[in-house]
């Protein structure tokens, strides 16, 4: 690789960081904007006109916060556990192709490095709920544990049907591939395969009603509970930045990418509506259900959801199979 | 030194200072956090040998299947407060004698191996090729390995049965 590439990669690696960042910021104001309207309430106002200072206002306080390390904590990996938390969750945007030929990487295994990079999230939490030497935070840990390992196995498959019927890994393969018919509208299986995507896609994020792991009213709020000041903020732009990357590969997967009415140009705006219409659609969900019971998110996961995902993976196969290869190949 | 060389060496000092850890460290949850690591520099050689899929594969099975696993049992075993299990690692010096007498057979056997000093470069796709070659050539030791994987799970099921 010569020198003017890698600078050239670094710079699009730097844009992209930082526009992620100032994106996660302001979905955490939708969302409350979103909830509040949901609750008769008004939600952030004061700060700036219709409250729109707010998250900079929140970062600013976040980061003037006082710093504190618990006396017992295992302080590496205490100190350690955000940024292992948070480098999973920006670094799934390196393989996400926001327009044809407009991202930093289209890899020709786009869908598995996404889910690859995304397992490996879990090992902050842990290390966030261990190194914390806290009761509720290491409670949190082993919920998560429990709850990720039941899963990580749906997801996967609900993200495997589209890569079946465009067949290639390549995101941007699978969004061409839908090209004229999303899959989404494929009949049965993407309706079907789209739902487990969701409710998995939830239980992922730990997001109400599944959110056993966070859970204010028992566990204070979980693995994150001794943390304070920019590891707090770490924390909370992780998990933002997961939930925002996991709509966009939705969006992407199910909702045809980019395509849309228009220029090409517009194929940014589509994707980003597409991503921004799944995250709203988690949201929703999230403040209107209460949570559930472990056993109870458990036994979706392996006696309705996994079970149900292999055969529709199964299902996808054989219709590629007899209908003569995928659509994109 | 090109960037794949020193790419190499850098991800080689962290797999080996990684594994060396796994067995030295006497915390066995930084134990496992060191394996984690070194589970990841593994990923990173396949990335280097262009080998993408197996990155992707050694991520999502290793790092994040088998390190979660490894986690979960600690978490069920330990305490949750008080005394920690810990890492006794006896025979250190039978273990250090059998893993250097590894080594010299393995550096033997490249010695003798007469290997071009420049990588081949691959043909075709990689994850095509691997598919292909799972369901034709090597479909049996497949087909024996899923057989294991499920003798192994009725057999944790028959253990974690209740008596009753």
């Amino acid at each position: 690789m010569t020198t003017a590439l890698a600078v050239r990669d670094f710079v699009a690696a730097f844009v992209l960081l930082n526009a992620v960042i100032a994106v996660v910021t302001y979905v955490t104001l939708l969302e409350r904007k979103f909830a509040a309207r949901m609750q008769s309430r008004i939600g952030p106002y004061r700060v700036g006109p219709h409250g729109l200072l707010q998250p900079i206002a929140d970062a600013l306080k976040l980061m003037m916060k006082e710093d504190v390390v618990p006396a017992t904590s295992d302080r590496w990996v205490f100190n350690l556990a955000p940024l292992v938390f948070l480098i999973p969750c920006v670094l799934i945007f390196a393989t996400i192709p926001f327009a044809p030929g407009l991202g930093l990487a289209d890899l020709n295994i786009g869908v598995l490095f996404f889910l690859a990079v995304s397992a490996l999230e879990i090992v902050g939490l842990f290390m966030a709920g261990w190194g914390s030497n806290n009761k509720y935070a290491l409670l949190s840990a082993m919920r998560a544990v429990n709850q990720i390992i039941s899963y990580d196995l749906p997801f996967i498959f609900a993200a495997l049907i589209p890569v079946v019927l465009g067949g290639t890994l390549r995101l941007g393969g699978i969004v061409e591939a839908q090209r004229g018919l999303w899959f989404v509208a494929y009949p049965l299986l993407g309706q079907l395969g789209f739902l487990a995507y969701l409710v998995a896609m939830i239980a992922a994020e730990n997001r109400v009603p599944f959110d056993i792991l966070e859970a204010e009213s028992e566990l204070v709020a979980g693995f994150r509970v001794e943390y304070s000041g920019m590891k707090f903020a770490l924390i909370q732009l992780a998990e933002y930045a997961h939930v925002i990357g996991t709509s966009y590969l939705g969006a992407l997967l199910f909702l045809g990418g980019w395509l849309g009415p228009g220029p090409a140009w517009l194929g940014l705006i589509w994707l980003s509506l597409k991503a921004l219409a799944v995250f709203l659609l988690v949201t929703w969900v999230r403040w209107s259900f209460v949570r559930i019971r472990v056993d109870q998110i458990l036994g979706i996961s392996w006696k309705l959801l996994l079970p149900a995902t292999l055969s529709l993976l199964l299902v996808a196969a054989a219709v590629v199979a007899y209908s003569g290869g995928a659509r994109g190949a | 030194m090109t960037l794949e060389t020193a790419g190499f060496w850098g991800l080689a000092a962290v797999l080996l200072a990684g594994s060396l850890a796994v067995v030295l460290t006497k915390n066995l949850f930084h134990s496992v956090l060191y394996l984690a690591g070194a589970l990841v520099a593994t990923g990173g050689v396949f990335l280097l040998l262009d080998a993408a899929f197996l990155f992707g594969i050694q991520l999502l099975l290793y790092a994040g299947g088998v390190v979660t696993i490894v986690v979960f049992a600690i978490m069920l075993t330990e305490r949750l407060v008080g005394e920690r299990i810990r890492q006794t690692s006896r025979r250190l010096a039978n273990g250090a004698i059998v893993s250097a007498a590894v080594f010299v057979g393995i550096l033997m056997a490249v010695g003798q191996a007469r290997l071009p000093t420049e990588r081949p470069p691959l043909a075709g796709d990689v994850t095509r090729g691997l598919g292909e070659a799972l369901l034709t050539r090597s479909v049996l030791s497949f087909e024996l390995l899923a057989v294991l994987l499920v003798a192994a799970l009725l057999g944790a099921l028959y253990f974690a049965r209740n008596d009753d």
